[in-house]
This record gives C-alpha cells, structure tokens and sequence, in this order.
C-alpha cells in the first residue's frame, strides 16, 4: 500500500477552467490583457525543465501552457498503475498563484473555478485520487466559504496553502480558515510555491536570489515561516482537531528550527501564552511532513540522525512531487528508512493524517 | 556533619521578604533565596539547574501569563523566579521548572518559630 501525498496536476492554459467560472470572471480570464488574464509566475527559470521529460506532451508545447499534455491518463500511467499508487493526493500547479494574487476577489473566484474543475476532470473520474481545496489565504472569509462549499465533498481532504504568502499564517487574521477548517475536519497542507511572487514576501530577507538554484535551496523559508508562525499562535490550541502538514519544504531545517524555537519558547513563553506547551509536543501531535526532496548528504549515514529530531517514523509520509523534476520514486526512497519506518512513511502516517478510507480489494 | 558548618539559620519574622521580592541568606557555604508567596514562605538555591546561573540573586520574581477562556490572564501573583540568563521560570513554591519537565530547583525547609524564620539545609518535604 502506498500513499503518495504530493502529486502535482493543472490545467494547460488558464482559458481551460473557462467553463468552471461565474461569467465575470470568465470575461476577465478571457478578454484582460492582449491575450487574457496572465498568472504571476517565478523570475527565474529552471535551467533544465520544470518538468520529468515522460509528464507532458513536448510537440504540443506552446505559449502560455503551463502543463501541456499533462492529464490524468497520463498520471494513472506514469504514477497511479506505475507505482501502484493507493491514493495520491492531488496539489495544484501554476493555480497556487491565486493565492498570492493581489485582486483578492479574483482570486477568490478563480480558486473555486479551480476546485470545481479539479472535482470534474480528476476527482470525480479516478477513484485513487484525492483533493486539496485551492482557497486564497489573502481573503480568508473567502476561504473560509469556499472551504464550507466543497469541504463536505469525500473527494477533497484538506486545504493547500503555498509557502508564498502576504501574511505567515498564523496570524490571527486567518482564524476564519482556521475555523472552517476545524469544523470540517480538514488538515492544511502548507507547501513550497511561489515565495517571491505576486504579493508574497521575499524568498528571505537576504534579498532577491539571482539563479533558480538558489530559489529552489531557499524556497522552504516561507513554509519555514508559517510553521513557526502557526506554533507560536496557538493554532493547535485554539483548534485541537487540526492538521498541518508540511509539503516540500524539506526535512532536517524543520529539526534545528524546533530546537531554536524550544529554547526560544522557554525564555518568551510569557510574550506568547496561547502556545501553552513546548511546539514539539505540538509538533509531535499535529503536524506531519513530506519526504520529498529528501535530502542527498553525501555520507548517507548522517541522514537518519539528522531527522529523529521530528520523529519521522510518527511524522513523515511519502510524497513524489509528480510531475517536477525533482520527483522521489517510491521504493528508492522508502528504501532509505528502515525497515521498521516504512509501511508508516509509506501509508500509515498519510492515512490518518487525510483522513482515508481503507482501499476495498479490487 | 562537619563540624562547626551551621546546619541552620534563622532570621526575624519581620526582615522576611514581602511578596514578590527575594531575601538573600547563607546557611554555612549555601546561598539561599528566601520569598513569600501567597502567605508562605520557600527557601530555594540560589543557582540555576540549567546552566548554574545565580537564579534567586540576580534573577526576578515574576507572575505567570497564561491563558483563560482564550484570552490572556495573570496567573499567581509574583509565584515564579526568572533565571537572569536565559530567562527559565521556576515555581518558587515547588522548584519545578516551567518549562522542563526534568529540572527543579534545590528547596530547603523553611519553619516559623517563635517570631523568626528557621532555614535550614534539610530539604524542603
């Protein structure tokens, strides 16, 4: 059984979720600009493809799509039968930039376009698979709607926020998605995407990086962010069903930051006393993490002790990061943990955190 | 017991410290921090279980925050000494750290008798 928690779909072109809008929005996505409404995307571009070469169709290539060929045939044959995917949980492409548009509105109904072409072209049609909502974080009351209109729906099982975002999330100012989130019993999945886009803040503090290499080594610092964030807020507090897990952003920087952040917590606790106990107790309880990019030291022996610190064998749950480039095939990974860690890595860790139901034999 | 190392001191009821501040003695070699909190009276070492700092001494007796019915609420009046270091709270009326489970500051038994606080190096029950 294997479950993998991070496998990435979209559409080809933003004219694609047409049929998916209310007519204002669609007049927008149509008719703004020279040749429709554009997306914010990365300054900087990958050197060699975003992509694995075998997920989309090359000849078709053409301006403006942002996934040509990709579909869910091609997923089922290159992941689901591939690698006898159990359920694969479905997070967004170029869509997780709606979250870090600045037309909150826009982003608000261009998200449940989004969603609702999601539910239609994918979830609806292939039982392996499963949904994360697309909601705009720089609306939450917005959010918080949209995760009332579809979170109910067995096909969507959590809520994805990019590590790109206005304000960390935590924040009181996002307690109306909190809530919802709450009352549906659906997990957050924070992922990498887009810092340094749109209305995000910068990738760090350093100032722009110049090369994709450097955005793609930094790009966890926004998860980073909320991660502290939510732990110093008392989100787990205020809300003691929810999950979080974190999606992409790495392993071992999660380890020193709990540290520092313990030490930190002891000394300040008075300055923020809605996180009542030491973050990894909540750490332990409530957030999980994905292995992919699991991190490549070149003695493969320090990579073990490097991450107990998070208590992976409780924490941590496979993921591919289908269709990108740099994609983590199932059995050399799993391979890396021990024997006793799998089948939890594998599934076991991914099956309570979403949430699923166990598979009936075909 | 070594002879001539006082195993005890004592001190006039009315030089007892008031709630919230700390009143340095010495029982022989030891430097112990006595504080009142809410009506009684605790004696504890004067050093840090944690990186050995002097606690009592240089550290401040402080009031929990904490919180109540979601909303940030003062705890017991003036029940914890801060550590000048790195800032750890402990409960002056158990030792217990506040923010490790494991560490606790060393107590003494601290007795009224006859108008005078008795300190003495026997650990507090």
């Amino acid at each position: 059984m294997l479950i993998d928690s991070d496998v990435h779909v979209g559409y080809e072109t933003l004219l694609d979720l047409c049929d998916y809008l209310d007519p204002p929005t669609r007049e927008l996505v149509i008719h703004s600009g020279t040749n429709g409404l554009g997306m914010p995307t990365y300054p900087w571009y990958h050197p060699t493809g975003w992509l694995r070469g075998d997920t989309y169709d090359r000849e078709a290539t053409e301006v403006g799509a942002q996934l040509p060929g990709q579909n869910l045939e091609r997923v089922r044959a290159n992941l689901l039968d591939a690698s006898d995917v159990t359920y694969a949980i479905l997070t967004p492409d170029e869509a997780a930039a709606f979250s870090v548009l600045p037309n909150a509105e826009l982003a608000a109904r261009l998200c449940s376009g989004y969603n609702n072409w999601l539910l239609e072209r994918y979830l609806e049609e292939e039982p392996r698979v499963r949904g994360l909502l697309v909601v705009p974080p720089q609306h939450p009351e917005a959010a918080a709607r949209e995760i009332r209109r579809l979170g109910p729906r067995d096909e969507f099982v959590g809520v994805f926020l990019p590590g790109g975002a206005r304000v960390p999330y935590g924040n009181p100012v996002h307690e109306p998605l909190w809530r919802a989130c709450e009352e549906l019993a659906l997990p957050v999945a924070v992922h990498t995407h887009f810092e340094g886009v749109g209305i995000a803040g910068p990738v760090t503090a350093a100032g722009y990086p110049d090369h994709y290499v450097e955005y793609h080594t930094l790009c966890g610092a926004g998860m980073w962010g909320h991660f502290v964030s939510i732990l110093c807020h008392g989100v787990f507090e205020r809300h003691p069903d929810t999950r979080v897990m974190m999606m992409e952003g790495g392993l071992v920087p999660f380890v020193g930051l709990l540290w520092r952040l313990e030490t930190n917590w002891r000394a300040c606790r008075s300055e923020i006393p809605y996180c009542r106990r030491p973050p990894s107790e909540y750490v332990l309880e409530h957030v999980r993490f994905t292995t992919q990019p699991l991190e490549e030291p070149a003695d493969e022996r320090l990579l073990l002790p490097a991450i107990e610190g998070i208590a992976p064998w409780e924490t941590l749950c496979y993921a591919s990061d289908y269709p990108h480039w740099d994609f983590d095939e199932p059995e050399q990974t799993l391979r890396r943990f021990p024997a006793e860690w799998r089948d939890a890595v594998a599934h076991g860790n991914a099956m309570s955190f979403f949430r699923l139901p166990t598979p009936v034999e075909a | 017991m070594s002879a001539g190392r006082p195993r005890e001191t004592r001190i006039p009821l009315a030089e007892a410290p008031p709630p919230g501040r700390v009143r340095m003695i010495r029982v022989g070699a030891h430097r112990i921090a006595l504080f009142r909190v809410d009506g009684k009276f605790h004696a504890l070492a004067d050093r840090c279980p944690h990186r050995g700092a002097p606690l009592c001494s240089r550290g401040r007796v402080v009031t929990a925050i904490e919180v109540r019915d979601g909303e940030p609420a003062i705890g017991p009046q003036d029940a914890l000494v801060r550590c000048p270091w790195h800032k750890w709270d402990f409960e002056i009326a158990t030792g217990r750290c506040a923010v490790h489970p494991r560490l606790r500051v060393r107590r003494y038994t601290v007795e009224v008798d006859d108008g005078e606080l008795v300190v003495s190096l026997s650990k507090a029950p």
